[in-house]
């Protein structure tokens, strides 16, 4: 309590000023281009122009999914005032499981024509979007979303598309049971179209910046409804532009790669550890850290390990590396009363 | 300058939903360099005034006049500009520092990406001197007792600059000390900084030597307004929180102590 600590810290003031938004912007840019560019070298063939187009064929969609999932947490966690959130809560990832799922039991059954891997992409983001709208629906009371309300609706939605999913489970054969097993672990595929990724990368972009123009007010809806429209936020609006924003970048990413786990739980949090809680730099480096993350767990993925049955899912590398670094860093809470 | 009326509450009558009415035809003002306290029992309405005057719920009928413009007519940002808010208590869901905090106070003062100039910190700076917060400017909310975080609340709402202040019982989790302090802060906003200051209270013996105007409730309709020395009497108390009410008149106080039996 010293004075000239006082005036030296006062000295000191980190200003959020346009230069440092994009030197951190060019930082976060230069960490995803250098490890993408790493991977797109590593692998058994020989660099050439062709092999390095394949493989950034699917480090860009991994990128594109990494970006999504992540940024679409930091502002979920933001929205629910939750720090334990992912953008799976809102029901996207379970319901569009149950559509993909469902468009490939029914394939297999000759109920309908066997879809093409386009077709089980629109069949999930069908189901994934129609179970959100069951949540908002479950959760909005006029209009308006209460955070405690809209956790609730998601989990109980969730729960119960689990139940669904167990089923078909239980219903589903050889292959289709494989099919959807590995769909379910979610996997980025070399084949995926160049119109798919197209699609996905429009709607996780433009959500990627209509969430960072709501940086400020997320900084200070995290002080209670009260504060935050005292303080000339309007609530209701960044509640409902933010849900649908961030249901329609998940869809997005499930659409591309299907449920992967961890990443958009994982990557804001460690984001927040390192960078502190400001969201104005948090939406930016939480979706390039999140592209990197998903592109170097994905190369990972593509060379170490090739199964009898093909190659490991990217979701369990994620979900493997990132439930015990989840656990790690909750362990680190309960010792560090500051976080 | 004196007399300048930043807040005129017009006839406020609210009820929620399908429920009886909770503010009957309230109307107050509020100077620029007043201090104003409004008491009242629980129930009494005083939570739902400041929350219609925060906007956060719209009367039926009556006006409320800030600047001389109905409230309805400002955007947001406009209203923040002029209008802020103190809880009854801090809390904060991400681990943000005393500064940070503080500096939220200008988000209606800054452009869609938010970024800052020396202005904005040096509003901040004074702020944070105002209220003795910037020692503990790189702490978080819940490294603070609970003065101190409400001192950062308040430094919050100052560095936002409005002409007027809402706080809701801002000293109702505080010891008698930091209880003083708050009440001092409060002051000090009103006669140093030239703000109109309006709390909901339910001290009425700190409210009677701090303040310069009281607003009593009872049932949604104001029972008295005025100065301390005029409405702290036996029988407006009485009439308010319904309960014996004795004055004490200590020598070294100009408004009589209220005891209540």
């Amino acid at each position: 309590m010293s004075d000239d600590g006082d005036t030296s810290a006062v000295a000191q003031a980190p200003h959020f000023t346009a230069r440092r938004f994009a030197v951190s912007l060019i930082v976060a840019v230069l960490v995803w281009v250098l490890v993408v560019a790493v991977c797109s070298t590593i692998g058994q063939f020989r660099l050439g122009w062709d092999i390095w187009k394949l493989r950034m064929l699917r480090l860009i969609p991994a990128s594109l999914v990494g970006a999504g999932l992540s940024v679409a947490g930091v502002a979920l966690q933001s929205l629910l005032r939750n720090p334990l959130a992912s953008p799976y809560i809102l029901g996207v990832s379970s319901g569009s499981a149950v559509g993909a799922m469902a468009a490939m039991l029914a394939g297999a059954a000759g109920v309908i024509t066997p879809l093409t891997m386009g077709g089980t992409t629109i069949a999930a983001a069908c189901g994934g979007l129609a179970t959100t709208l069951v949540v908002y629906f479950i959760a909005q009371r006029r209009g308006r979303l209460d955070p405690y309300t809209l956790l609730l609706s998601g989990v109980i939605v969730t729960a119960f598309n689990g139940a669904i999913i167990m089923l078909m489970y239980l219903l589903a054969t050889q292959p289709v049971f494989r099919d959807i097993t590995v769909w379910a672990m979610g996997q980025i595929r070399e084949q995926t179209s160049a119109a798919s990724v197209a699609i996905a990368g429009v709607v996780i972009l433009a959500g990627w910046v209509v969430l960072l123009s709501r940086a400020k007010a997320f900084n200070v809806q995290s002080l209670g409804d009260e504060i935050a429209s005292s303080a000339g936020v309007n609530v209701t609006a960044l509640r409902l532009t933010t849900f649908a924003t961030a249901a329609l970048m998940t869809a997005a990413a499930v659409a591309l790669a299907g449920p992967i786990a961890f990443v958009g739980l994982i990557v804001p949090h460690v984001c927040r550890r390192i960078l502190g809680a400001d969201h104005r730099t948090l939406l930016v480096t939480a979706g390039f850290v999140g592209a990197a993350f998903l592109a170097a767990a994905d190369t990972l993925c593509r060379t170490a390990v090739t199964l009898r049955t093909g190659e490991l899912p990217v979701g369990i590398v994620t979900a493997l590396t990132g439930g015990p670094f989840f656990i790690y860093l909750l362990r680190r809470r309960f010792k560090e009363p500051g976080l | 300058m004196s007399e300048q009326h930043v807040l005129r509450v017009e006839e406020l009558c609210f009820a929620y939903p399908q429920g009886p009415p909770v503010l009957r035809d309230v109307s107050f003002s509020a100077a620029a360099g007043k201090f104003l306290a409004v008491l009242g029992r629980n129930g009494s309405g005083k939570t739902t005034l400041l929350k219609c005057l925060l906007r956060l719920l719209r009367p039926q009928s009556g006006r409320t006049l800030l600047d001389g413009r109905d409230i309805s007519q400002y955007s947001a940002a406009q209203l923040a500009r002029l209008s802020a808010y103190v809880p009854q208590n801090a809390t904060s869901a991400f681990a943000f520092t005393v500064r940070q905090i503080v500096m939220l106070g200008r988000t209606p003062h800054l452009g869609v990406m938010g970024f800052e100039t020396d202005m904005d910190h040096r509003v901040v700076a004074a702020a944070m001197e105002m209220t003795g917060v910037s020692g503990f400017a790189d702490r978080t909310l819940d490294e603070l007792s609970g003065g101190e975080a409400q001192c950062v609340m308040i430094a919050r709402s100052i560095a936002q600059q409005p002409s007027m202040m809402l706080l809701d019982e801002p000293t109702s989790h505080l010891d008698v000390k930091n209880q003083l302090a708050i009440y001092r802060m409060m002051q000090r906003l009103a006669h140093d900084w030239e703000m109109a200051v309006i709390c909901v209270s339910h001290d009425v013996n700190l409210a009677g030597r701090f303040a310069d105007e009281l607003v009593f409730l009872r049932d949604g309709q104001v029972t008295a307004s005025g100065r301390p020395g005029d409405v702290i009497r036996a029988d407006v108390l009485r009439d308010v929180y319904d309960v014996d009410i004795e004055l004490v008149q200590l020598p070294s106080d100009a408004v009589p102590l209220v005891v209540a039996h």
